[in-house]
């Protein structure tokens, strides 16, 4: 384990970036989680990789970074908890800049590789199926299909900006994949495993390691294939469906009620078969938000 | 069951509804330090619902405008975008107290938006809660997007067209900061008018890359005035940024000279500067920044603005220079820093 930067905190021990190399040579894999500290099936997927290339020497080098912000995990939070400042915005870093615009600029250098991996979890009120996201075509696309991950959507531009991770690496020429699978706050393990079992592939794909797991991909999407369901008013929502269910045309996904009282304020139905892959977990909701996403086409 | 006036049908044409609160009583009641206090519950006349977001617990939250005055020339005041800057907020109810009084004064239509983002505001945050969403990144906004995409979507609609836009704020959190007005670098209309926004410093700004989903970017003759203290009142700045929107009105021509609550020879002379003239002091080392230099005052290039030691023994880490003569424009007050952290600006002639 190095550390690739370090940074001194007030009223406790200095903040430390580690990393994790396996092998040498190329090709280079570097693969990230934590970065936003209340998302973690990321680190653990990457400490179950971890494990599996203490096992079996990669051809090629892969660069880990189970956990980047270690503050905000400590106190179950997305940013860095000192000023609330959001890591995963500060890209390119700036190494003479604040703490969180160093630790970006950090970051940056330490993933010079070939691909590179951002691992996340959900939003901490929804519920993700395991999931690559990547550009419409092209070498990423090859390589998000290679994870073999229960859902790759296809995404034009959009979120791609160079404050980001992804955006950043980019930028420099690097080849990004966005991957998200679980919620945040909370620890799933099935998830977490699925997508240790996904990075597993994109090593086996770029010829770094074997793998026998075979690919879970059950939704090859793009924007249009995915069946979006709001909520047409404020209220307590109650799922009836979980993430990677099959629906068929309205089938019930669940229903809004009154916080207080339980009356039922109306039905959500699906408007198309296919697999759910977004389901809002945390209850209570306001008009227009997300609540369910069906990704599909059949019986459009 | 009573439909709520703005539920709408859903794709199935099913109409969600629930029942209607109404406005929360005492909305307008200001701070002690306002020379016009409204009796919490009276009527307000000019007051309008922008948009209404309803909560998930049944509750609703609006945001509101105050207009004032009549005709197609409009003038747009708008505070509380984030909700850990009172000090807009109060501003923009001392200038609605003065205009409610004058209102037949006035050549024009002058809109206040006191609190875009009341739910923040509530709470005393910058950000959106739950969504935990700094509005002032979501412009334009969208109409069918989350709650605070919605406002911001509303506030634009409801603003476009205005001749001006006037951004009130406090100071950033963490800082005091003397009295400013900010504009676009390259809008000279609103530099030179802002030079009567009674501030010490007129900063013309490069737009930053957060810069375009800004509320003041939607408008690009925006005065966004800022200073006090982060997340509170600061009385002479409050009462210094209320009669430099007053004198703003004035020179705009939407308001007469006569009957202002102050002499047009108060008004401050600002200080023009532009990005090259506002310089960032940062902490070296990481513990408590203990500063020396006071708002506004004078500092040498080498001259320290503060003080950072040790938070466990108190030992002295590291003074913190100036690396410029200028004048302190904005002064760290929260102590804890990391290394890198920006502890004070300081502006040059």
């Amino acid at each position: 384990m190095t550390v690739v930067f370090s940074i001194e905190a007030p009223y406790r021990g200095r903040y430390e970036l580690h990393r994790l190399t396996f092998g040498s040579g190329s090709p280079r894999v570097a693969i990230v989680a934590g970065m936003h500290g209340n998302e973690l099936n990321g680190m653990h997927a990457v400490n179950m990789l971890a494990a599996a290339l203490r096992a079996q020497r990669p051809k090629g080098t892969v660069h880990l970074f189970p956990l980047v912000n270690t503050f905000g995990a400590d106190e179950a939070r997305k940013r860095w908890p000192f000023d609330d400042r959001d890591i995963n915005k500060s890209f390119p870093g700036d190494p003479d800049g604040t703490a969180v615009q160093r630790i970006a600029a950090a970051l940056l250098e330490a993933t010079d590789a070939d691909i590179c991996v951002d691992v996340h979890s959900g939003a901490p009120h929804v519920r993700e199926l395991p999931q690559v996201r990547v550009p419409l075509s092209g070498r990423e696309l090859e390589l998000g299909r290679a994870m073999g991950l229960p859902l790759t959507w296809r995404r034009a531009g959009a979120r791609l900006e160079a404050t980001g991770l992804i955006g950043a690496w980019r930028d420099a020429g690097r080849h990004a994949l966005h991957v998200v699978g679980g919620r945040g706050i909370t620890l799933d393990t099935g998830h977490s495993a699925t997508i240790a079992r996904g990075l597993k592939r994109l090593l086996a794909h770029a010829g770094l390691m074997r793998t026998a797991d075979p690919p879970e991909t059950v939704a090859d999407v793009t924007r249009a294939d995915i069946g979006v369901h709001r909520a047409p008013t404020g209220g307590f929502f109650v799922p009836e469906v979980r993430v990677g269910a099959r629906v068929k045309p309205g089938h019930l996904l669940g229903y809004l009620q009154m916080p207080i009282g339980g009356d039922r304020i109306g039905e959500l139905r699906a408007r198309r078969g296919g697999v759910v892959v977004t389901v809002r977990a945390w209850p209570m909701v306001y008009a227009q938000e997300l609540l369910v996403r069906v990704a599909g086409t059949e019986d459009r | 069951m009573e439909a709520r006036p703005h539920s709408r049908p859903d794709s199935e044409g099913v109409r969600w509804g629930r029942g209607a609160h109404g406005l929360p009583v005492g909305l307008l009641a200001l701070d002690r330090a306002c020379r016009v206090v409204r009796a919490p519950g009276a009527a307000v006349a000019d007051l309008s619902r922008v948009i209404e977001i309803e909560l998930p617990s049944g509750d609703t939250a609006p945001v509101v405008r105050r207009r004032f005055g009549q005709g197609e020339r409009r003038v747009v005041i708008a505070a509380g975008i984030r909700g850990d800057a009172p000090e807009g907020i109060r501003v923009a109810h001392r200038v609605g107290a003065y205009l409610e009084e004058h209102e037949d004064r006035l050549s024009g239509t002058v809109d206040i938006f006191p609190c875009a983002n009341p739910l923040a505001a509530h709470r005393g945050t910058r950000n959106w809660p739950f969504f935990d969403t700094d509005l002032n990144r979501l412009f334009p906004g969208k109409e069918d997007g989350h709650p605070p995409a919605q406002v911001a979507r509303a506030l634009c609609n409801d603003i476009a067209g205005a001749e001006q836009v006037i951004e009130l704020r406090g100071a950033r959190p963490a800082f005091s900061e003397a009295s400013q007005a900010i504009v676009r670098h390259d809008h000279d209309v609103s530099a030179e008018l802002a030079m009567h926004a009674n501030v010490s410093v007129v900063w013309r700004r490069q737009p930053g890359p957060a810069a375009p989903a800004t509320f003041a970017h939607q408008f690009p003759g925006s005065i966004v005035l800022e200073g006090g203290t982060g997340n509170r009142l600061t009385t002479g700045v409050g009462n210094d940024l209320a009669d430099g929107v007053l004198n703003l009105l004035v020179h705009l021509g939407v308001l007469p000279d006569e009957g202002l609550p102050f002499h047009w020879a108060a008004i401050q002379r600002p200080l023009l500067v532009t990005d090259a003239q506002v310089h960032r002091v940062r902490a070296e080392r990481g513990g408590l920044f203990l500063p020396s230099g006071a708002i506004w005052s004078e500092v040498e290039a080498g001259g320290v603005v503060g003080t950072i030691i040790d938070p466990l023994t108190g030992e002295a880490r590291e003074e913190v220079q100036s690396a410029v003569s200028g004048r302190i424009l904005a002064i760290r007050e929260l102590p804890v820093v990391f290394p890198g952290t920006m502890v004070a600006r300081v502006v040059t002639a």
